[in-house]
């Protein structure tokens, strides 16, 4: 499934290659529209009310791509209202009769628990209504947000229409140093670029620091793209992709590289080595800054979770700096674990118990501190966030008058720490730097 | 396929989940946002819309929106067609999906009121009162029959195989 016949003129990239071979023999370039065969499909609860309506229009007598669907109730985790307690049951009620796989509250965030749950592997077209399903190209899977139309098309006919991206290539030279991460590097892109920045467009990210990178932390980097308006980010797959996806039951891989002679719309070089932590400032994700330009800022709330940075080495790092201490007076803070899965692993680390201890609330896992909606955290006026959540506008936790600042797990849990914004390099523990954790 | 209609202008980053949902209409139904949608910015824009015109806006036109029912609304509005610099990516979707032309087009120069004139197929986009003839990404095939059915659910309805795609 790898190579396409190639047409001999032009070499493709990982987009599309991917879309051709789902789409039939002949190869797609950019600005093609193709319709593609989806290997896995992905409706959460925010959008369920929707997508169920357009399936229920469609009218299908049957749907026989449904055992390659999840349902994932993680936004509305525990539901905060009747309404969203009764969406549950209508999620799960549907999922029971047409045999979708149901993840259920508490369970965890649908752009973890697809990846852990074995459902994706290298060369897949995955879609997911939500716009961060970008998550699943640190697979190197063409995984992009849809809308409840398209989630329908994909439950009746396991196929959709799409327009074949043009696509970024982003060259990350060097190595991430300790206490900076992914998160920093797609702050660094959105200053950059500005948020939709790559409308439209895919991103592949390529080069020594990707693959000094651990899976979580690339799980970041492709996520994030989301905030750059990308329709898919896409790393290539090496050994520890490999390694982490058999260890979940994950399908064969079918691994897909782009051509050197590839061709791209726009090319970014970045040397990682020399990136200190990044900071967006408030109400704009890309409004971003390096943390010494706004360590004196003081903070009410520090929020690890959501995502974009709610797994296990986020939660590591955060303990790494917060074991045996404790959080700054004043200062509220709550871990949101992406999935039960990491909840567990982070339990039996004693990384709970080390942020417990610190003056932390660990939160189960979902979609938690990110957004009003979920009724996990509705600020008061005058109140300054720093979270490692993905979006900043202004208003996102449920008052205008309060600011959110985003940046890195070390960075926010320094923050915590100290009470006013904190680079993690300057904090014993924030240069904290995973194991390799593929198996 | 071709459009034709009165042209009602919009500025860039139009964000239609706030200005075209019920996001700040809560509990009001498409019927009443409709009649109130991009009230904010063009005031008396709904009235002025008859069936069959066509919203002239600038980039990003639908950026970060990505509810579907902006789109139900616009056709219960009568809207015939949108031409904008760029539109977001999912909104753009959700055009096609439920069979509202899109076209891609530089606008400038277009004003209020202007008969513009589209040809999906050929990927032309006219005012002749003013001299302006443009070409624009002309929609594939594909796009053109989702459109020709309604939108995505009609169209599979006829066509579950996806042919004649």
């Amino acid at each position: 499934m790898d190579a396409l016949p190639k047409d001999g003129a032009m070499g493709a990239t990982i987009s599309e290659k991917i879309l051709g071979s789902h789409s039939g023999s002949r190869p797609a370039q950019a600005g093609d529209v193709v319709v593609a065969s989806v290997d896995f499909a992905m409706l959460h609860d925010a959008r369920a009310t929707n997508a169920l309506t357009r399936i229920e229009q469609l009218g299908a007598a049957k749907l026989p791509f449904a055992a390659r669907t999840a349902f994932v109730l993680d936004h509305y985790s525990p539901p905060p209202h009747a309404e969203a307690a009764n969406i549950h049951r209508e999620m799960r009620a549907f999922s029971e009769a047409h045999g979708t796989v149901l993840y259920d509250v508490g369970d965890g965030i649908c752009h973890q628990v697809l990846p852990e749950g074995g459902h994706l592997t290298c060369g897949d077209v995955v879609t997911g209504t939500d716009t961060h399903s970008t998550t699943y190209g640190a697979f190197n899977a063409f995984g992009t947000g849809v809308e409840g139309t398209d989630l329908a098309a994909v439950m009746m006919t396991g196929k959709l229409w799409f327009r074949v991206p043009e696509t970024i290539r982003v060259d990350l030279k060097g190595r991430l140093q300790p206490g900076v991460w992914a998160k920093d590097l797609t702050l660094a892109m959105l200053g950059r670029l500005g948020a939709e920045g790559a409308n439209y467009k895919a991103i592949e990210y390529a080069g020594p620091a990707v693959a000094a990178m651990e899976i979580d932390d690339r799980m970041t980097l492709a996520n994030h793209a989301a905030e750059l308006g990308a329709k898919a980010a896409l790393l290539e797959a090496d050994e520890k992709t490999f390694a982490w996806l058999k260890a979940r039951g994950a399908r064969e891989p079918r691994p897909v590289k782009a051509d050197p002679d590839a061709r791209y719309c726009e090319r970014i070089e970045i040397d990682a080595a020399k990136l200190p932590p990044q900071v967006a400032r408030k109400h704009r994700i890309d409004d971003v800054v390096g943390v010494p330009e706004v360590k004196n800022q003081r903070i009410h709330y520090a929020l690890i979770g959501t995502c974009t940075n709610g797994r296990l080495d986020d939660i590591r790092q955060a303990a790494a700096i917060l074991k045996g201490r404790r959080i700054a007076r004043g200062v509220r803070m709550i871990v949101t674990p992406a999935s039960r899965n990491v909840y567990l692993q982070a339990a039996r680390e004693g990384l709970i118990e080390a942020l417990t201890l610190a003056g932390a609330s660990v939160e189960a896992a979902g979609c938690g501190t990110c957004v009003n909606i979920t009724g996990h955290l509705i600020t008061g006026d005058g109140d300054v966030v720093i979270s490692t959540a993905n979006r900043n506008f202004k208003g996102r936790l449920g008052n205008a008058n309060s600011e959110i600042f985003i940046g890195s797990a070390a960075t926010v849990a320094a923050s915590a720490l100290t009470g006013h914004i904190t680079d993690p390099r300057t904090v014993e523990g924030g240069v904290w730097r995973p194991i390799s954790n593929a198996a | 396929m071709n459009i034709r209609g009165k042209a009602h202008l919009l500025a860039d980053d139009v964000n239609t989940d706030i200005h075209c949902s019920s996001k700040y209409h809560p509990g009001r139904d498409n019927a009443y946002v409709a009649q109130h949608a991009f009230e904010q910015l063009a005031p008396g824009f709904a009235a002025r819309l008859a069936k069959g015109d066509v919203i002239v806006a600038g980039r990003n036109f639908g950026n970060n929106s990505s509810r579907e029912q902006a789109v139900h609304i616009l056709r219960l509005m009568g809207v015939g067609a949108i031409v904008a610099a760029s539109f977001g990516r999912q909104f753009f979707r959700n055009c096609i999906n439920n069979g509202l032309p899109v076209v891609e087009c530089n606008v400038s120069g277009i004003s209020e009121n202007d008969e513009i004139e589209l040809d999906l197929g050929a990927g032309r986009v006219a005012v002749p009162a003013r001299g302006i003839v443009r070409e624009t990404p002309s929609l594939p095939g594909e796009v053109q029959a989702i459109l020709v059915a309604g939108g995505l659910i009609p169209f599979l309805k006829a066509h579950p195989d996806w042919k004649p795609v």
